[in-house]
């Protein structure tokens, strides 16, 4: 019996445990099996190759992370014709590929270009990523937007379509509705929340573009409560993140609503984080005879 | 079944040896015979305190003594002050050795230049080059405590050696000497000072860069140095294609 199966909508997964995009790659490979996880996320992929941002690009806080990486990236030909491949044929979970665009056409026009590529592969659209201009989060602020990005997407593929929001936003229960009704198999929430830090001594910003996106254990709450409240307003499988360092922190994301989560930050504390959530996952569920679907949503007040 | 064919390590390790230099610096020294075995020149390891929910820091290796790794670490913030707190017999946590190393040479003239905590490792290089070099070294500080043995030492303040930058010492043995080799290991403006005296006098120069990590291994990308031309930078990254760098292949202008 496997009390930790779960499913994102149409993909099935045989753990709930995955790695947020941008904070993982093969070489997490060195220090456990990555067919252990539920899935892989890849790094966001653009259009063109993106250079990045201007260094420096990650300041440490009390109990954070702040970076400004900006998407650097080969761009979808490198991607889609040496770095797919080759994590298609070692991976045997699934492989959620993170893309971003600055039109809705070019969204568009990278998933026709991934529906080429064969494998178990699912889509992860990321209109939520503070430190780009055009492409990432000009996307995610606007309901209407996010609705007829969505419809669009979700004609051109049969793929699980993931729609990942952001915290930075007024109402971010309206911007889930807009994707659930554009079409999203499901969401994954939270990306970044806007952060900053100045060395006070000096006045100089820790990070050249001065705003970046903050991570790690301080935004758990904040994730908490998202997740929480958007599970609570839609139906559809939500894959939440935002300071999970351990299988407790995992734990408190399924009770809020959450189908499958992702370690982020967690992975530079710990190159083992997901592997040991998972582990703690199963001893503990084990040991209580629990199934994830007997924790998921069922928070009590 | 996905594994990289050369796996990095992450384990635990006993401090063998703490020692306090003065109130800034301190030396940890841990013993693993694999690990000292493929440890060069050059390379770091991702340190921690066991359990702490920090972000490992990035120390370059001060010396190699048979089945010893040393790590001669400076105070700078939350994550190296937990550091400075260990003893004899308390656990390490180490990822590494990582990165590129220095090139060793042979039957060269060499300079080493080293300024701040960019001292440490010169240390272990120095002994690499100089069984085959004609090697001498010049390390700067702000203050004495900021110097430690080599061939010759500057201090901003005065206070220890000859008064002034440690680039002034470079350029003074540049100009009657002819060298090979100058590697390089400090804060960015010695850097930069040191790659146009490195330019002006046609001196091959090995950067070793520093940058704030977070993963150290190649997958955040958030260690990066810009390199290249400044009409087309290329990021790249300190942790896996550094630390050590060819001085050229550095966009000196965009750092």
């Amino acid at each position: 019996m496997n009390r930790l199966q779960t499913s994102l909508g149409k993909l099935q997964l045989s753990n709930p445990i995955t790695v947020a995009s941008g904070t993982f790659g093969t070489e997490y490979g060195s220090f456990y099996d990555l067919n252990s996880l539920g899935a892989y996320v890849s790094k966001t992929i653009t259009l063109h190759p993106k250079p990045g941002n201007p260094p420096p690009r990650l300041y440490e806080t009390e109990a954070g992370l702040i970076n400004s990486i900006g998407l650097q990236n080969p761009g979808l030909d490198i991607f889609c014709s040496q770095y797919l491949p080759k994590l298609s044929s070692s991976l045997s979970i699934p492989i959620i590929v993170s893309f971003s665009g600055s039109t809705i056409e070019e969204f568009a026009f990278i998933l026709e270009r991934l529906e080429s590529v064969e494998g178990n592969i699912a889509y992860e659209v990321n209109i939520s990523c503070p430190n780009v201009e055009n492409e990432g989060i000009a996307f995610g602020v606007d309901a209407q937007t996010v609705r007829k990005l969505t419809e669009r997407l979700a004609l051109l593929t049969n793929r699980e379509l993931i729609i990942k929001l952001s915290p930075n936003v007024s109402d971010i229960v309206s911007i889930a509705k807009a994707a659930v009704d554009g079409g999203a198999d499901s969401l994954a929430l939270i990306n970044t929340l806007y952060g900053m830090a100045i060395d006070y001594k000096s006045g100089k910003s820790k990070i050249k573009r001065g705003i970046g996106g903050y991570s790690g254990k301080a935004i758990k709450p904040v994730a908490l409560a998202l997740t929480y409240k958007v599970a609570s307003a839609i139906n559809i499988p939500i894959l939440a993140m935002g300071g999970i360092y351990n299988w407790m922190d995992a734990l408190e994301f399924f009770y809020a609503g959450a189908s499958a989560v992702a370690i982020g930050t967690g992975n530079f504390v710990n190159p083992t984080a997901a592997r040991d959530t998972l582990i703690g996952l199963e001893d503990y569920m084990t040991e209580r005879n629990l199934t994830l679907k007997d924790v998921i949503g069922k928070v009590e007040f | 079944m996905y594994q990289e064919d050369n796996p990095m390590k992450s384990i635990d390790l006993p401090v063998v040896k703490a020692e306090s230099l003065n109130q800034d610096y301190f030396i940890l020294w841990v013993q693993e015979q694999s690990l000292a075995a493929q440890t060069k020149a050059g390379q770091f390891f991702q340190l921690k305190v066991p359990d702490s929910q920090s972000l490992y820091k990035p120390i370059s290796v001060y010396d190699v003594d048979k089945a010893f790794i040393g790590f001669f670490v400076k105070k700078l913030g939350k994550g190296t002050n937990a550091l400075s707190q260990l003893r004899r017999g308390d656990l390490l946590s180490l990822i590494g050795p990582l990165g590129t190393e220095f090139p060793i040479q042979s039957k060269k003239k060499v300079v080493l230049i080293s300024g701040g905590v960019g001292y440490p490792p010169m240390w272990y290089l120095r002994k690499q080059l100089a069984k085959q070099n004609d090697v001498y070294w010049l390390h700067g500080g702000n203050s004495k405590q900021d110097v430690f043995p080599c061939d010759e030492i500057w201090t901003v303040d005065g206070s220890l050696g000859s008064k002034g930058f440690v680039t002034q010492g470079l350029e003074a043995i540049l100009k009657f000497n002819s060298f090979d080799v100058i590697y390089a290991c400090g804060p960015e403006p010695m850097l930069k000072a040191v790659y146009q005296l490195a330019n002006e006098y046609k001196v091959k120069l090995y950067v070793s860069m520093e940058a704030y990590m977070a993963c150290g291994i190649g997958v955040c990308h958030g260690c990066v140095v810009p390199t290249g031309s400044s009409e087309n930078i290329e990021y790249k990254k300190v942790c896996d294609d550094g630390a050590v760098f060819d001085a050229n292949d550095i966009c000196w202008s965009a750092l």
